[in-house]
């Protein structure tokens, strides 16, 4: 049994689910997979511990401890999983401490990104809704995970992702006492938001309900831009605040296929229960407007059929689900590797793609980015399916260009491969070992757009790998 | 209610007895047979497994006169002639047999098998009981050999011997089901939806049973929890097992894991069983002494052991000790009465060609195991089954079942869709479960009806009667959501899709599975394209001494032997490696892989600087046929590719194994001899299987072949003592080639 660890550090709150998974090879698929994955633990939302914009380091690693110990985890049968920092723990210093408080007691098992709107979006998606999508290869899907401060948006089709983006838009924005519109914080996009509706109210005043009703009316109207497409909504200045990523652009035949919106994200659970009946709770009962832009959004006359039939999953806690199930593959479990010793590899640069028809020259600049790289770096190999002539072929032509190019022998080297031919591939590349090479041939990885790779410590003959700096 | 055993050295066995020659003049001819062996075997159907090993009737008359003869033996006289092994003993197989009911054998030991047969015909099911309690596993034996269809169906149909653990099996009127949920990789999510899918058929209130993949503890252990987790998921009242080795059973037992219902193979030889099975009836024994006082079960169960048998199985190992495959069969049950089983299945059928080679020899032979093991008081469920390599058809398949179902079968096997995807082989289905019971008016066991019955799976309509439900066949049901099921589905191989035509599975989803049937068994008809390998390598071109396809098929022995006079032709080498590929059970598995394995295997070959001859090519070749080759070439190592027994689907039918048969001289052999306890051991074999689409894609096998190679050579081991090194030394290869 495998161990899964999804940690969740945002402004407000922090969280963390558990879960258990066997590795399996999936007989239809031919791939290492993680199987099975069953939640053993999920942790209440707590707030995180910050003081003014610092992290309490001692809080934040006392909580930590107290999660693995609630969760009954061993730090070394963890083999996956994940830590997203948002908001304020992105912030350089506290990252920088959240990771070290992390690797100091689960070590190097877990990847954390830090401010990586698109790979929130991903995982969004990928951690809410992608058996519905696949589910519904007649639509289109477009997942909105509206949290506190943000909007992250994906739209996908067949539980793949097309694109990525992400708004300001979120309940948090402007705070208010529990019960009352009387405000307590605000965002300084809050400040402009409100400067830009012409309310002239700050902290410590009281927000009216046509003031109220103005500023969701406003992020509503932002939310249709994004859902519709209609990009011209954010040529004002204002709007075009709100804009953290750009909204995804809608692919060529979008349009043949109906739309379907789906939401997580504490908004988004609670837009489901509006929908469902199932809401008890009293206005800005959890001290901002959460309440009110998920009754905004869940009237919309456009979106209220959607939210009847399509209901994703994991509501409120989407990213972190995400992480726990997505932000982690399972090489395959042949591979060629010279160099074990140097793993974990993080924060690999991946510099390019290589294929049958990659001219030599384009394989000499491709090996130059890596070279320039300290820490090293990754090439992604497409071969052809299942033709031994081009996996050696290939493979000979790499090596060849790694030996003319006098490829430093320790700097690592991670070559990328969907197809299970790694073993072979490293073979021609080092002609039979003949020539060496710090090289690591992962294979049957489904790797994506992503600008960075991190492999983590050899397990059953397999490496689990995650990418992150996806593109929008 | 649990019995205490009867210590082994107690039971009363008479001494060996030299063999009596039995003769007869029958309508004018004269007929003899040397022992009582050889009676038994030539008074049996011609089968197969009985013909290679020289037992049956040179003909019809032969077969009626020894039929005649044995129906004029008392009782007695069997009792008094034990068989014996081939050096002369009885052994502890033979003597748990004659653990009898000596009381009331002694009223019936003057009535000759032939009286015996016309009273049992005559009498109540009671009175069938109580005189199988007085017979021997061969007296069984006997009786089934002289019995035609009818009557061994009717004598069956009227024992009724229920057994209870959480469900009673074999109450009056019930069909009941073991759930068969096998995946290539142990899969959970495979798994689980395969017992969903069953239990929603209403299929599995005998067992949830599964062969493991992976027999260790740690994956019994896992699987056992999985299993008991579906069963209190669904609430299906029922038990569950998992068909490892009894010994990692009982560790996981030991451990606290849901052992409720432990699990053996057994075979009616010691022989057979020591050296085949791993197991002892002493270990039997401690097996049951330990579920009687730790099984999870021991407060609600009467019974709780399960034991697998076949005909054959004896026969194959070469250990059956001149004793018919029938005979061996009866003194399996023999054996398993001892342990007074909560159920017994008889997979006859599982083997292949080289024991029952057509539907009529399988469908016959179930029907005898089905009459001893009853006879012999036991809870006989049945898998009439068939692998891809033998003549056995589906519909030959289905009329066993049809009989069976009217011999009185207390279980079947639910293997969906009939395709066991992970041992390659066909049996029955929940579609089937489903269909006998409404052909033969049966249902589940009563606790788990009513469970169905709950949940909607069958409805009980004014009249009683129990008709399917609105959910029977709708695996979803016990998901919790559609994403869940998608889940379970995505791993599962051989999925044609779950619709159902009242208890039938959709015409469309019987097209499929019959088709992907049809190209495995293609396959392994097919012939080797010579001259479309020679493509691919100039090959040089052996033969083993199987001239024919069916040859191959039905004699194992001879594609494992060289042809003499190409044998003569084979000069010592004294190469490192040699390469050998034959077609095995799947030309096409060969002819689909060739092109993009052998190149690399090749090319790591020149590149290791190893010395080698120009690779072999041979048709009809079986895995053994390494090793007279590399003894003629006397080459340190054969690199032999070749054809898997197709089964599963399509894909499954072009998967290739890779065996490295490593030739052990002096010095390995002494470490290889110490470490297998086989002072005679001359190879060892390392194994690299699956090799095509579904599995390790020819292309990447070449390369951990040649690695695997390498290894072999650098430590002169292979197979579990090469493991055992690397596994010592921490690290696999790190050489660089010459």
């Amino acid at each position: 049994m495998a161990t899964l660890l999804g940690l969740d550090f945002g402004s407000t709150t922090c969280s963390a689910v558990i879960a258990a998974a066997h590795v399996v090879r999936n007989t239809v698929t031919g791939r290492m997979e993680l199987s099975d994955i069953r939640e053993t633990f999920r942790a209440e939302l707590v707030f995180t511990p910050l003081i003014g914009e610092r992290l309490d380091e001692a809080a934040i690693a006392a909580q930590l401890d107290r999660w693995l110990i609630e969760g009954n985890v061993r730090p070394e049968d963890i083999v996956g999983g994940g830590a997203l920092l948002t908001g304020l723990t992105a912030r350089r210093a506290n990252a920088d401490a959240i990771v070290r408080i992390i690797r100091a007691r689960i070590g190097d098992a877990l990847v954390a990104s830090a401010d990586d709107p698109c790979l929130e979006s991903w995982l969004a998606f990928m951690g809410s809704c992608v058996s519905l999508s696949r589910r519904h290869p007649e639509c289109h899907f477009l997942h909105l995970d509206i949290g506190g401060g943000t909007t992250n948006l994906a739209l996908g089709y067949c539980g793949e992702v097309l694109a990525t983006g992400c708004l300001l838009v979120g309940a948090r924005h402007i705070r208010v006492e529990p019960g009352t519109y009387h405000i307590v914080g605000l965002s300084a996009l809050a400040i402009e938001l409100l400067a830009g509706l012409g309310i002239r109210k700050t902290v410590g005043e009281e927000l009216d309900p046509h003031e109220v009703q103005a500023v969701l009316d406003y992020q509503v109207a932002l939310l249709e831009a994004a859902v519709s497409g209609d990009t011209s909504v954010f040529a004002s200045p204002l709007a075009r605040q709100h804009l953290q990523v750009a909204i995804p652009a809608f692919p060529v035949g979008f349009h043949d296929r109906p739309l379907v919106l789906t939401l997580s994200g504490g908004v988004g659970e609670l837009v489901y229960a509006q929908v469902h009946g199932a809401s008890q709770l009293s206005t800005t009962a959890f001290g901002d407007l959460g309440i009110d832009l998920a009754r905004a959004i869940a009237r919309h006359p456009r979106w209220q059929k959607n939210f009847r039939d399509y209901r994703p999953e994991a509501g409120g806690r989407a990213t972190v689900y995400g992480l726990l199930r997505h932000s982690t593959q399972l090489s395959g479990s042949t591979l060629h590797l010279t160099a074990t010793h140097l793993l974990p590899l993080r924060d690999l640069p991946i510099v390019g793609t290589i294929g049958p028809e990659t001219t030599d020259a384009a394989l000499h600049t491709l090996l130059d980015l890596v070279c320039r790289s300290r820490c090293g770096g990754a090439i992604r190999v497409e071969l052809l399916p299942n033709d031994a002539s081009c996996v050696r072929s290939v493979g000979a032509r790499i090596g060849q260009a790694v030996r003319d190019r006098k490829f430093p022998a320790d700097l690592p080297l991670v070559i990328l491969l969907r197809q299970n031919a790694g073993k072979t591939l490293g073979q021609y590349m080092t002609q039979w070992g003949r020539h060496a090479l710090s090289l690591l041939v992962v294979d049957e990885i489904d790797w994506r757009e992503a600008n960075f790779v991190h492999l983590g410590i050899m397990r059953d003959q397999t490496i689990p790998v995650s990418f992150f700096g996806l593109p929008s | 209610m649990v019995r205490r055993l009867r210590p082994l050295a107690e039971i009363p066995v008479p001494d060996p007895q030299p063999e009596k020659l039995y003769r007869g003049s029958f309508v004018g001819r004269d007929f003899q047979f040397h022992g009582l062996k050889q009676l038994l075997g030539a008074a049996d159907v011609a089968k197969a497994g009985d013909r290679h090993a020289g037992l049956t009737a040179c003909s019809e008359t032969a077969r009626e006169a020894a039929r005649s003869l044995l129906s004029e033996l008392p009782l007695q006289h069997f009792y008094d002639h034990p068989l014996t092994d081939n050096q002369g003993v009885v052994d502890s197989v033979m003597r748990v047999n004659y653990e009898i009911d000596l009381e009331f054998f002694a009223r019936i030991a003057n009535q000759t098998l032939g009286q015996l047969k016309n009273d049992l015909m005559q009498g109540t099911g009671a009175e069938i009981l109580q005189v199988g309690r007085g017979l021997t596993g061969v007296m069984a034996a006997a009786l089934a050999k002289i019995c035609d269809v009818h009557e061994l169906i009717l004598l069956a149909r009227r024992c009724v011997h229920p057994t209870q653990a959480r469900t009673r099996l074999g109450m009056p009127g019930t069909l009941s089901s073991r759930l068969q949920p096998n995946h290539p990789t142990d899969d959970p999510r495979g798994i689980t939806l395969l017992c969903y899918w069953g239990l929603s058929m209403g299929s599995g209130d005998a067992l949830l049973g599964l062969n493991p993949a992976v027999d260790t503890v740690d994956n019994v252990s896992t699987m056992l929890r999985l299993l008991d987790t579906i069963r209190r998921r669904t609430g299906a009242p029922t038990q569950i097992c998992v068909l490892s080795h009894i010994k990692t059973q009982l560790a996981c037992l030991q451990r606290g894991e849901p052992v409720e219902i432990l699990f053996q193979s057994l075979a009616g030889t010691a022989d057979t069983n020591l050296t085949e099975f791993d197991i002892t009836v002493d270990l039997l024994d401690d097996a049951y002494e330990q579920m009687l006082r730790h099984g999870p079960l021991r407060e609600q169960a009467r019974q709780f052991m399960y034991f697998e048998t076949g005909q054959g199985s004896e026969f194959t190992y070469g250990r059956h000790n001149g004793i018919d495959m029938t005979t061996a069969e009866a003194l399996c049950y023999g054996l398993a009465r001892r342990y007074d089983p909560f159920m017994v299945n008889n997979v006859t059928g599982f083997i292949g060609p080289e024991t029952h080679c057509d539907s009529l020899e399988m469908i016959l032979a179930n029907l005898q195991d089905h009459f001893m093991g009853k006879l012999l008081g036991l809870p006989m469920g049945m898998a009439p089954c068939y692998t891809l390599h033998s003549n056995i058809i589906l519909e030959g398949q289905q009329i066993a079942t049809e009989l069976l179902a009217a011999a009185g079968a207390v279980y079947y096997m639910d293997v969906p869709l009939n395709t066991d995807r992970m041992l390659a082989y066909f049996d029955t289905s929940g579609h089937d479960n489903q269909t006998l019971r409404e052909v033969h008016d049966r249902q589940p066991a009563a606790e788990f009806l009513d469970w169905c019955v709950a949940r909607g799976i069958f409805i009980r309509n004014d009249f009683g009667q129990i008709l399917r439900g609105p959910r029977w066949g709708d695996p979803q049901q016990f998901c919790d959501s559609l994403e869940e099921f998608d889940q379970i589905v995505s791993s599962t191989p051989a999925l044609y899709g779950f619709e159902s035509a009242g208890p039938r599975p959709a015409n469309q989803v019987s097209r499929q599975a019959r088709l992907h049937q049809a190209i495995g068994r293609e396959a392994i008809h097919a012939e080797l394209d010579f001259d479309r390998l020679q493509t691919v390598a100039a090959f040089r071109i052996v033969e083993t001494q199987a001239t024919s396809k069916p040859m191959h098929l039905m004699s194992p022995d001879l594609g494992a032997s060289l042809e003499p006079i190409t044998a003569a032709r084979i000069l010592p080498e004294y190469t490192d490696v040699q390469i050998l590929v034959s077609d095995g059970l799947s030309a096409e598995a060969v002819h689909y892989n060739l092109g993009n394995l052998l190149p690399v295997v090749m090319d790591g070959v020149q590149a290791y600087g190893w010395a080698t001859g120009a690779p072999m090519l041979t048709r009809y070749g079986r895995v053994k046929l390494a090793e007279p080759l590399a003894e003629r070439l006397q080459a340190r190592l054969i690199i032999y590719l070749i054809g898997e027994r197709p089964g599963g689907d399509a894909v499954a039918a072009r998967s290739l194994s890779a065996y490295l048969a490593y030739r052990l001289d002096p010095t390995p052999q002494e470490a290889a001899a110490a470490f297998s306890h086989n002072p005679a051991i001359r190879f060892e074999y390392t194994v690299i299987s699956n090799i095509g689409s579904q599995g390790l894609p020819a292309v990447e096998a070449g390369s951990l072949i040649v690695e695997r190679v390498a290894q072999i050579l650098k430590y002169q081991a292979a197979g579990n003592r090469l493991e055992s090194i690397l596994e010592q030394t921490s690290h696999g290869l790190s050489r660089t080639p010459a």
